[in-house]
C-alpha cells in the first residue's frame, strides 16, 4: 500500500441482541456502533473527517434508505460530516473499508470513521430468506425459492464433491469448532446454544436439511448488528498512539487488500472455472492480491484468518483458497486440526459468520476489528497466541464479490 | 485440588430446574444421570432437555433412572445436584441418603432459591457439610445464564474454588457469589420491586402500572407479567420468605397483597392456570384472543381494551428516545417529569437502584455482583446502568429528595464522578427497551 492505514480500534454490539424485541430503530444501531468505537478508541467526534457505512438491504428489512446521514446524527460534532453508504451484499462493510481506507491513502482525510450494520430480525425467516435472495441474480436465482442461499451454498458443496469429493462430517467439523469457538467471544450471537460435532452430523427435526446437502447446522445466523471502526493515517495514529501512551508499532494497521468480482450467477461463475484448480479464481485471485499487497508469500506468514462462513462450503472453499492445503484437499487440515483455535492457524477464533453471527452489511467491519483486536492481543478469551498477522475473507452472494485484508499489529 | 468432573445426578430431574439443570451439564459433555421418582419421569426429564437445547446427540451424555438407583448412582459420582420440592424435610431425606454413599470428595448442590443452604445442610455428616453448597441457576436455564453461588459458613474453600471454576468455564454461566441470606441476591432485590408494584396495582390498576414501569424503564419483561409468567406461587414463597426473614428498610415491600392471597387461595396462579389468570389472562385463541386484567378490588377481569390508561406524556417521550438510542435522553425525561405518574416511577426505579446497591456488603461483596445478577440473571438494566445514565450526582440528588437511602457506592461515584458500570463486554443499551404500548 502506498500509505499505511492503521485501525485504532473499534466498537462491536453484542450480536445476541433482538432490536426488533428491543423495540429499536436501525439508527438506534448505529448510535451505538458509533459512541461505542468513539469511547473504546478515544478519538473525539471533532477528529472524525469522513463516514462511511456499510449495509446490504436496510430498504427491504427496516424500510430505510440513507443511512449515511444517520452518522450526523450521532454526535453534536459530526455537523457537515460527509458520509457514504456502500453496499455489495454481504460483503457491503469491506467496501465500506475500501472506500474509507482509499480516502486515507490518497491523503484526503486523516481520519475516518467506518460502520457497518444490518437489521434482520424485523421480518420471518422465509421473508428475510427471499431478501437476501436479492444478493443472487433475484429473477434467474432466488425468485419464488424458499431459501435460496442454503441451496446455491449447496451446490457450492456439489461442485467441490464432483471435482475433488466432499465428505459431510468434515463440514460438520467446520461447524462444530465455530461454535465451540463463539463459546469463548462475549458478543458471539450462539453463545450459549448447543452444537457439538454429533449434532452437526445428525439429521431429524432439530438439524433439517434446508437447501441440497446445506443442514441448519451448516448454516450462519440471522443476526442483528452494527460494529465501527476508526481508520486513520499514519500522521493522526502517531499523535492518537502518543496520547494514548501506545506504540505506534504495536497499533493495527491495514498491511494488505484484494478485491474481486466474479459474474453474479452461480453457475456462471463455475462454468468460468471448469478446468481451473480453484472452484472459485476470483476469490483466490483477491487472497494472493492481498498477499501481494502485504508482501507475504502465503498463507503460513498469519497467525489466523477471519473468512466468509455464511455456510459450511464457503469455510470449506476459503481452506484451499488461502492455500491452507492443495486445491480440493481442505479436508486434510481439517483433520489435522490446523484451523482449530490452538492448532497451526485457527480460522474463525471469533466464531465466525456460523457462532459470531452474520450481521450481513455488519460482517466485513466485525472481522477486521476481530483481526484488529488478535494482533494487538485484545481478543479476552479467544486471543490467538503472540498474532502478529491476521487476514480476513468476506464474500457478497454467492462467491461474487470477494474481499480480502491482511491486518497487521 | 482442581479434579475433572466426570459424573453429575440430577435429582429431581422431571422438574422445570432439573431437567433444565441437567441440561447444561450435559450439554457442556458432562455424562449426566437423571434420576426421578420413577424412571418415566426422568426420562420426560431427559426428552425436556433434548427440547432445550434442541438436540438429540445430547442424550448421549444422559442415563435415567428411579430413586432406587439413587445409592448406585451417587456412589460415583462427582457432584450431586439437587433439584427435588423446595421443602426442607423432603430435601433433608435426601441428603440424608447421598450422605451415606458419597464419595469422600463429591460435591452436593442444591438448586434452593429460598431456603437456607446451612439449614438444608444440618445434621449430615462433617465431609458433607463442607462439600455442600447452593447453585442457584434461573429458569430457563440453558438460556439465563447468571446463576447464584452461595456457599455457608462451613463450605470448604477449595469446593467453592471447584465449583467456580466449573461453572465459569465449561458452563458458560456468569457467577455471583452471594452470602447465604435469604433469598439470595437477585430475588431478594428483584421481588421487592415486583410486589412493590404489585402493592401499587391495588390503587393504580395492574394495566397503568405494568404500562407506566414497563420496558421503558429497563426490563425486557413489565413486572406484573413477570409474576404471572413465574407463577403467584413461586411469588408468594419468595416474598413471604423474605418479609419473615429480613428486617430492612424494604421490610413493608415484602408484604403480599391481601387481594393476592385471595386470588390465590382461589386457585389463579397466572400464566400456568391459563383459565383463571394473574394479572392479567388470555381468553379465545387466534383471532378471537381477548386480552383480560384483573381488578384486584373485586378478583374479576374485564378486557384490557376497555381499560384507559392514560400514560403522561413524559412516558411517550422515554419510548420514543430509547427508539433510536438515546437513553440519556430517556433518563432525562424520566428524572424531569412532574406529576403523581413521574414521582411512582421514580419511587420504584429509583427504590430499585437504592435497595440493590444497598445490599453491597450484606449480601455481596461488590456493586457489580448486584450487576451482574440483576442484567444476567433477571435481564434488567443492572442498578449501575440506572445511575451512569441518570448521573450520578443527580442520582444522589433524586434519591435525597425521594427519602431513600443513598448507597455508599452511589455516593463515591458521585463525589468522584465517577461511572459505576463494571462490565466493558455488556452492551447498556439492551436494557433499554421501547414498549410497545406506549409505541
Amino acid at each position: 500500500m502506498t500509505r499505511p492505514v492503521y485501525i485504532l480500534g473499534g466498537y462491536q454490539t453484542d450480536f445476541a441482541r433482538n432490536w426488533t424485541k428491543e423495540g429499536k430503530h436501525i439508527s438506534a444501531m448505529i448510535r451505538e456502533a458509533v459512541e461505542g468505537t468513539l469511547a473504546a478508541t478515544g478519538v473525539e467526534g471533532r477528529e472524525v473527517q469522513v463516514g462511511h457505512v456499510g449495509n446490504f438491504a436496510a430498504e427491504l428489512y427496516a424500510m430505510q434508505g440513507h443511512l449515511g446521514a444517520f452518522l450526523v446524527d450521532c454526535d453534536p460534532a459530526f455537523a457537515g460530516l460527509p458520509t457514504g453508504r456502500h453496499e455489495a451484499a454481504c460483503a457491503s462493510g469491506s467496501i465500506a473499508l475500501l472506500a474509507a481506507s482509499a480516502e486515507i491513502e490518497a491523503g484526503r482525510y486523516d481520519c475516518a470513521l467506518v460502520v457497518g450494520v444490518e437489521q434482520m430480525k424485523t421480518v420471518n425467516p422465509a421473508v428475510g430468506g427471499d431478501f437476501l435472495g436479492t444478493a443472487a441474480w433475484y429473477e434467474a436465482e432466488a425468485k419464488g425459492i424458499e431459501f435460496p442461499f442454503p441451496k446455491l451454498f449447496g451446490k457450492l458443496g456439489d461442485e467441490y464433491d464432483r471435482r475433488y469429493g466432499l465428505k459431510d462430517e468434515h463440514l460438520a467439523h467446520i461447524s462444530a469448532v465455530n461454535y465451540a469457538n463463539a463459546k469463548r467471544n462475549p458478543r458471539a450471537q450462539t453463545r450459549t446454544w448447543y452444537m457439538s460435532e454429533a449434532h452437526a452430523c445428525g439429521t431429524g427435526d432439530y438439524n433439517a436439511a434446508i437447501g441440497g446437502r446445506i443442514k441448519i447446522s451448516d448454516c450462519s445466523q440471522v443476526t442483528d448488528g452494527a460494529v465501527g471502526v476508526i481508520l486513520a493515517s499514519p500522521e493522526f495514529a502517531e499523535a492518537w498512539a502518543a496520547r494514548r501512551g501506545v506504540q505506534l508499532d504495536h497499533t493495527a494497521r491495514l498491511a494488505g487488500w484484494g478485491h474481486r468480482t466474479a459474474p453474479l450467477r452461480f453457475d456462471d461463475k463455475v462454468a468460468a472455472s471448469a478446468g481451473d484448480p480453484y472452484v472459485l479464481p476470483h476469490t483466490r485471485q483477491a487472497i494472493l492480491d492481498a498477499y501481494q499487497r502485504a508482501g507475504i508469500a502465503d498463507c503460513w506468514a498469519l497467525d489466523g484468518i477471519e473468512t466468509h462462513d455464511c455456510f459450511t462450503t464457503s469455510e470449506y472453499m476459503a481452506i484451499d483458497h488461502f492455500g491452507l492445503t492443495a486445491p480440493g484437499e481442505s479436508w486434510k487440515a481439517i483433520e489435522d486440526g490446523v484451523i482449530d483455535f490452538g492448532g497451526k492457524l485457527p480460522i474463525n477464533a471469533s466464531g465466525g459468520l456460523i457462532g459470531a453471527g452474520h450481521p450481513v452489511g455488519a460482517t466485513g467491519v466485525r472481522q477486521v476489528l476481530d483481526a484488529t483486536l488478535q494482533v494487538t492481543g485484545r481478543a479476552g478469551k479467544y486471543q490467538i497466541d503472540n498474532a502478529r498477522r491476521v487476514a480476513t475473507l468476506n464474500i457478497g452472494g454467492s462467491g461474487t464479490t470477494s474481499c480480502v485484508f491482511v491486518v497487521e499489529g | 485440588m482442581a479434579r475433572t468432573i466426570r459424573k453429575v445426578v440430577v435429582l429431581g430431574a422431571n422438574g422445570a430446574m432439573g431437567s433444565g439443570s441437567g441440561a447444561v451439564f450435559a450439554g457442556a459433555g458432562i455424562p449426566t444421570v437423571f434420576l426421578a421418582r420413577t424412571r418415566d419421569k426422568a426420562e420426560a426429564g431427559r426428552a425436556r432437555a433434548e427440547k432445550m437445547l434442541k438436540s438429540t446427540a445430547v442424550s448421549a451424555f444422559i442415563t435415567t433412572g428411579g430413586y432406587d438407583d439413587l445409592e448406585r448412582e451417587v456412589a460415583d459420582a462427582d457432584l450431586v445436584f439437587e433439584a427435588v420440592a423446595e421443602e426442607l424435610a423432603i430435601k433433608r431425606e435426601f441428603f440424608g441418603r447421598v450422605d451415606a454413599v458419597r464419595k469422600a470428595d463429591a460435591i452436593v448442590a442444591t438448586v434452593s432459591s429460598g431456603l437456607s443452604i446451612a439449614a438444608m445442610c444440618e445434621g449430615c455428616s462433617d465431609g458433607f457439610r463442607k462439600a455442600f453448597l447452593g447453585i442457584h441457576f434461573f429458569n430457563p436455564p440453558n438460556v439465563i445464564v447468571g446463576c447464584e453461588l452461595i456457599p455457608h459458613a462451613g463450605t470448604a474453600p477449595a469446593v467453592l474454588a471447584e465449583v467456580r471454576a466449573l461453572l465459569d468455564g465449561p458452563l458458560g454461566r456468569e457467577v455471583i457469589e452471594t452470602s447465604d441470606t435469604p433469598a439470595f441476591c437477585g430475588n431478594r432485590v428483584g421481588f421487592k420491586v415486583l410486589n412493590e408494584v404489585a402493592q401499587l396495582a391495588e390503587e393504580h390498576g395492574p394495566a397503568f402500572i405494568d404500562a407506566l414501569i414497563g420496558p421503558h424503564t429497563g426490563r425486557a419483561m413489565a413486572p406484573l407479567a413477570t409474576i404471572d409468567f413465574v407463577g403467584w406461587d413461586v411469588h408468594k414463597a419468595i416474598v413471604d420468605n423474605l418479609h419473615a426473614h429480613t428486617a430492612d428498610e424494604a421490610h413493608a415491600a415484602f408484604a403480599l397483597p391481601a387481594y393476592m392471597q385471595r386470588l390465590i387461595d382461589a386457585g389463579h396462579l397466572g400464566n400456568k392456570t391459563r383459565d383463571k389468570g394473574g394479572f392479567f389472562r388470555t381468553d379465545g385463541k387466534g383471532k378471537d384472543a381477548v386480552r383480560l386484567v384483573l381488578d384486584p378490588a373485586t378478583g374479576s377481569y374485564r378486557p384490557l381494551a376497555d381499560v384507559a390508561v392514560a400514560l403522561p406524556p413524559f412516558v411517550a417521550a422515554m419510548n420514543a428516545a430509547i427508539r433510536v438510542g438515546r437513553y440519556g435522553v430517556a433518563m432525562d425525561a424520566m428524572c424531569e417529569a412532574q406529576g403523581p405518574a413521574a414521582e411512582l416511577m421514580r419511587k420504584v426505579i429509583l427504590g430499585y437502584v437504592s435497595y440493590g446497591l444497598n445490599r453491597v456488603g450484606e449480601v455481596v461483596e461488590r456493586a457489580r455482583d448486584v450487576d451482574r445478577i440483576m442484567g444476567f440473571g433477571f435481564n434488567w438494566a443492572p442498578p449501575s446502568v440506572l445511575v451512569d445514565a441518570i448521573g450520578a450526582r443527580r442520582t444522589v440528588a433524586l434519591l435525597e429528595r425521594a427519602g431513600l437511602p443513598v448507597p455508599r457506592v452511589v455516593l463515591e461515584a458521585a463525589e468522584r464522578n465517577l461511572h459505576l458500570f463494571d462490565e466493558p463486554e455488556v452492551d447498556r443499551g439492551r436494557f433499554f427497551v421501547a414498549s410497545t404500548l406506549a409505541a
